[in-house]
């Protein structure tokens, strides 16, 4: 397996080794070990809800650096359609992107018209694919992370079609090399996320051999010198190409709402994605044919690296897009045309990522789980999280895979010293 | 990815091999009748349980079909049963062992499309005549026996590596 460079880091410096990360961790991923939480790259899916859970702001996304854009001749800034929707609903994309070019980027690259592309690439995909159903979205990494890890048998259930972000700047790179005659290396597309799980599809993509984006900054990140840009340089580029249809892409709904086929249903942060896709791999879940998820609640305006927050992010987009009228702006036959030559298909197959077993061999698997279910009769089923294990199961399989100890629960070792006391008196007296 | 889906059918069992192995993990489980609402929670234990045990995802995929599909032969028809799940060496094996009114007629019900549902258990997505057939196919051993107005048992096997149904 590659080494996984993570999107998330935590800073020592800053960190507390309090538990919250650990125990809002949807993947049981972070252990606190020496006041410091320790993220577990096998398990991270770097859907960004330790930053979220961070009271002390110790777990940052790794960003690109101003250094980055450096390493390329000619910079290109690929926003997220959730950029547009932080300032306000009178500010438009067209400002946004004028914006974007006083930061120092040479261009811009807006995705709105590329998210209807995909929508109606996926309506023609559906019309034609024989299951297994429902069909998944692969727009947001973390679901795809987690389908990997947690839902393997769904794996045949994601659609094959690229994401947005990806197909744009993979045009967009083919046509600056042939019109300005760069090597295509010498191009540097960044995209402006707002969540942590992009950052790391980047890094390291699932469905292609490299990403056609060559690093992120977060919205966080650029939001205050863009603010003042747009005040204080005002202009518009031209919003020609923009999809009003495309943009509500940043909210959950967006991407059906976009779609002809209407047996379809967006499921909205992390808990309901568990839910529905517990129900879809045994069974009791049939009948559609597309699902839409997000890891974030409100999809993408819902990113942690956002400022706007997800509330008035949704309104601005909504209104946004009402005043640009609301249609789309993709011509079917381009459409036709390009998934014909295969532009949209992903170009490497979507593995699941079996999270380790017990044990390799069947028989010492068998005797670890007995072992393990025996230590989790004797600890006290409190899931404090004290022990720097998110619940007394965690610890319980850490423990049997030599990684813990029985005398990090605090409530053993509590019976333990009071046993030793007075002993037959357990804790009555405290 | 997959192109095996477990519409293919299967070639009949050979010789029942394993049914009788060394079991190494066994755990019951009681399914209650009716019981919709923890309908499909024993099919996802066992699983949770096979993935820690490092099973092969094939074989999980093909057995957790089957266990769902019995599961919810239980709750629809039977007054309750015991599940066995029992881990062989090389295989998983599961028996169902239901009080309930029994099949008169296995060789019909093991017929694709063929089912005594009620509307009301086809309003929820269930009654399309897979059921049996569905755990046959998705295992690589299976036998049934039943008796009018005291219950069925179920047995099947699924291997490891069985080869066929698109192991990963």
């Amino acid at each position: 397996m590659i080494d996984r460079a993570h999107a998330v880091a935590t800073d020592p410096g800053k960190c507390i080794g309090c538990v919250a990360c650990s125990q809002a961790c949807p993947t049981k991923a972070i252990r606190v070990r020496n006041d410091l939480a320790v993220i577990d790259d096998e398990l991270c899916i770097d859907c960004g809800t330790c930053i979220e859970a961070c009271g002390y702001d110790a777990i940052r996304p790794m960003t690109s650096s101003p250094a980055d854009l450096r390493r390329f001749k000619y910079t290109v800034a690929v926003p997220s359609l959730t950029l547009y929707a932080q300032f306000g609903d009178d500010v438009h994309p067209g400002r946004v992107l004028h914006g974007l070019r006083q930061l120092g980027f040479d261009e811009t690259d807006d995705i709105s018209w590329m998210c209807e592309m995909v929508a109606s690439a996926t309506d023609a995909f559906l019309s034609e694919s024989k299951g297994p159903w429902p069909k998944i979205s692969i727009t947001c990494p973390a679901v795809v992370r987690l389908i990997q890890i947690r839902y393997p048998d769904l794996i045949p259930n994601l659609v094959p079609i690229e994401t947005p972000r990806e197909l744009a700047a993979k045009l967009r790179r083919r046509r600056l090399a042939a019109e300005r005659g760069l090597d295509p290396s010498e191009i540097g597309m960044f995209f402006i996320t707002p969540c942590t799980a992009i950052i790391h599809s980047i890094e390291a993509p699932e469905g292609l051999e490299a990403s056609y984006l060559d690093g992120a900054f977060a919205i966080t990140d650029v939001y205050g010198q863009l603010l003042k840009a747009i005040k204080h340089a005002p202009g518009s580029d031209s919003t020609e190409m923009i999809s009003p249809r495309g943009l509500r892409w940043a909210m959950a709904g967006g991407e059906i709402s976009s779609m002809r086929n209407a047996n379809t249903i967006t499921v909205r942060g992390l808990r309901d994605v568990v839910y529905v896709f517990d129900r879809i791999e045994s069974g009791t879940f049939q009948g559609l044919d597309f699902i839409e998820a997000y890891i974030c609640p409100g999809g993408c305006v819902g990113g942690q690296l956002t400022v706007a927050g997800r509330y008035l992010a949704q309104r601005n987009i909504r209104q946004l897009a009402r005043r640009m009228g609301d249609q789309g702006a993709v011509k079917e036959e381009k459409v036709r045309s390009l998934l014909r030559d295969h532009f949209f298909d992903i170009e490497s197959e979507i593995r699941a990522r079996q999270v380790r077993p017990l044990a390799r061999d069947l028989r010492r698997a068998i005797a670890l789980k007995r072992e393990k279910d025996a230590l989790l009769e004797r600890l006290p089923r409190k899931d404090c999280a004290a022990c720097g294990a998110p619940d007394c199961e965690t610890l319980a399989d850490d423990i049997v895979r030599g990684n813990a100890k029985l005398t990090d629960c605090i409530f053993l070792r509590l019976e333990e010293l009071e046993g030793k006391q007075t002993p037959q008196q357990g804790g009555d007296d405290a | 990815m997959n192109p095996d889906e477990p519409t293919t059918p299967r070639d009949e069992p050979l010789e029942p091999r394993t049914i009788e192995g060394e079991v190494l993990y066994k755990e019951t489980f009681r399914i209650v009748g009716n019981d919709f609402e923890h309908g499909g929670e024993a099919a996802a234990r066992v699983k949770a349980i096979l993935k820690q045990l490092g099973f092969p995802t094939d074989a999980i995929r093909r057995l957790s079909i089957a266990n769902f599909e019995a599961e919810m032969n239980v709750i629809m028809y039977a007054d309750e049963a015991e599940m066995e799940f029992a881990v062989l060496p090389d295989a998983v094996r599961v028996t169902f062992a239901d009080r309930g009114p029994g099949i008169p007629d296995i060789e019909w019900a093991m017929q694709e499309g063929n089912s005594t549902a009620t509307p009301e258990m086809r309003a929820r997505g269930f009654g399309a005549g897979l059921g049996l057939p569905n755990i046959k196919r998705n295992s690589d051993e299976f036998s049934i026996s039943s008796a009018v107005k005291v219950g069925t048992t179920i047995r099947y096997v699924v291997y490891a590596n069985s080869g066929s149904g698109g192991a990963r």
